[in-house]
């Protein structure tokens, strides 16, 4: 059940102000390893050697090694779903794999595009933190790993998209002021002429599903990884104060709107009894901007944020403990919302809980 | 730093452009550049049309039958990869396609990235010769920028680093 509070109790509103727009902080670097084809070119052997190898250099920081072969589809995707692995990897071709760390914070790819793909998360806006990380992992794989480097160049990768740094900085933001003011696309436009990529998190430009947006930089080569973070995390700043003032505009020119839209998506969320993933990120989303504008006090915003994770499908069949069907998921994803939101049982629930 | 066409408005766009290998970098603002007929507007990074354009470029250059064979049937020693195939996917088939292919590479490399040269982190195990060749080319693009914006201050000042890092750097 939800606690039932009236005024915002001190750790609501920290986790609101570190994490209501801006939920989380990743940079991932890409390597490959001197004197092998690079992963789309090498043989079976040769993968499978630069898969040991890895594996090896990465064993002491990052203990949970998940041979993405030898792993189940549904294992396959929940690692997609919580960013752990890329979707190149969810075939689980053989030789492919995934070390992380115990709190799943640092991951190692091998075998993605690149032979090593190293990923920090962190929460909120915290790149530097992020960057540091994926540093220190990368310091201690090149222990054991002779990394392809050229002083002109830098990092050498597949693409050269990549090449340089090999580092993609991103930034996961929640959107829904700037999306509903209309003032997402010249934002989009203006980002992408500095050199940066938007992306909806689910869903592609401005019809990004849940107004979730990963902003990340598009140029590796030449600029300093310090430089590369600290420009992001100004223009991330930047943005975050955009989308609170579009909030603030919400709040006082279209109170009644917004006091609708965020009571429908509470009430469809609560009653419904089938929920496709897509209307539940879509909801949630209105749901959460409805909690960040102060209308929605009585329910936490982390326990929105750990929802929008668990309810994509892989995460849903997890917790059912079984395969279910696209219509059997719609069924137990509304099941799940209804329960954790405090929403109406149906009978066959309160009999559960009962026996 | 001025246009350097109407040496009167601050150049907002940097130009980077490579004809027969050679680099030639040029800064305009942005009604010069209008009136040069260049898109400022154009979204730079789309690596399917850069090799799109390189491909077309690369066609109109094909020597005709009666010529010397084409070598697009090269292949990289490391990789195996040929210059088709390379130019296709938009992926390089190993380290060495770097070096191999660097004539086709380099220009697409240039245009997607605005920049050619790495600045940022060298592996810790790299010799030290390496990481001061990385920093001194650090340097001498901004030596390069000082001169160009006309800073004669800063570029002496970054003309002594450089010297004082060839003076230090060990031998390879």
């Amino acid at each position: 059940m939800i606690p039932r509070t009236n005024v915002l109790d001190t750790a609501e509103a920290a986790y609101q102000s570190a994490f209501g727009v801006t939920l989380s902080s990743r940079v991932r670097l890409a390597r490959n390893l001197r004197g092998l084809p690079f992963p789309d070119r090498a043989s079976a052997p040769v993968r499978a050697e630069v898969r040991r190898l890895v594996m090896e250099a990465a064993r002491d920081v990052l203990p949970c090694q998940d041979a993405l072969s030898s792993s189940t589809l549904l294992a396959r995707q929940q690692l997609f779903e919580s960013h752990l692995i890329s979707r190149n990897l969810l075939a689980g071709s053989p030789e492919t794999a995934v070390c992380r760390n115990l709190t799943s914070t640092q991951a190692v790819m091998v075998n993605e595009e690149d032979h090593v793909r190293i990923q920090a998360l962190r929460p909120g806006l915290a790149l530097q933190e992020a960057w540091a990380d994926a540093d220190a992992l990368d310091d201690v794989l090149e222990r054991h790993l002779d990394y392809a480097f050229s002083p002109v160049l830098g990092y050498l990768t597949s693409c050269p998209t990549n090449v340089g740094t090999g580092m993609r900085a991103s930034v996961l933001m929640h959107l829904p002021g700037l999306v509903l003011m209309s003032e997402m696309e010249p934002i989009i436009n203006g980002l992408n002429k500095i050199g940066l990529a938007v992306r909806g998190r689910w869903g592609e430009g401005t019809a990004a599903i849940g107004h979730m947006f990963q902003i990340s930089n598009q140029l590796t080569l030449g600029v300093p990884e310090e430089r590369i973070v600290a420009d992001l995390t100004e223009i991330v700043k930047e943005v975050a104060e955009h989308e609170r003032n579009a909030r603030e505009r919400l709040k006082k020119e279209r109170r009644l709107q917004m006091a609708d839209l965020t009571a429908r998506a509470e009430g469809l969320l609560k009653a419904a009894r089938l929920m496709t993933a897509r209307e539940a990120l879509e909801r949630l989303s209105e749901l959460r901007l409805g909690i960040a504008l102060g209308l929605k006090r009585r329910i936490p915003m982390a326990t929105v944020d750990r929802l929008l994770l668990e309810v994509q499908p892989a995460h849903l069949q997890a917790w059912a403990g079984r395969a279910l069907d696209g219509a059997a998921r719609d069924k137990v994803r509304a099941d799940r919302l209804r329960a954790e939101l405090g929403g109406r049982r149906t009978k066959r629930m309160a009999k559960r809980t009962t026996t | 730093m001025l246009c350097e066409n109407c040496q009167q408005k601050e150049a907002t766009l940097h130009l980077t452009q490579v004809v027969n290998g050679e680099v030639t970098k040029c800064h305009l603002c942005e009604s010069c550049a209008i009136s040069k007929g260049i898109d400022v507007h154009a979204t730079p990074l789309d690596l399917g049309d850069m090799l799109k354009n390189l491909k077309e470029k690369l066609a109109q250059v094909q020597p005709k039958p009666s010529d010397a064979p084409p070598d697009s049937s090269a292949a990289c020693p490391g990789c195996g990869a040929t210059r088709t195939e390379i130019l296709k996917k938009g992926r390089l088939g190993c380290h060495q396609c770097y070096d191999v292919f660097s004539a086709e590479i380099l220009p697409v490399v240039i245009s997607l990235q605005h920049n050619d040269q790495h600045a940022g982190k060298v592996p810790r195990r790299a010799s030290a010769h390496l990481k001061t060749s990385v920093e001194s080319a650090r340097l001498r693009r901004e030596l390069d920028k000082a001169i160009a914006s006309e800073n004669y201050e800063q570029a002496a000042a970054l003309r002594d680093q450089i010297r004082a890092l060839q003076m230090e750097a060990p031998s390879p």
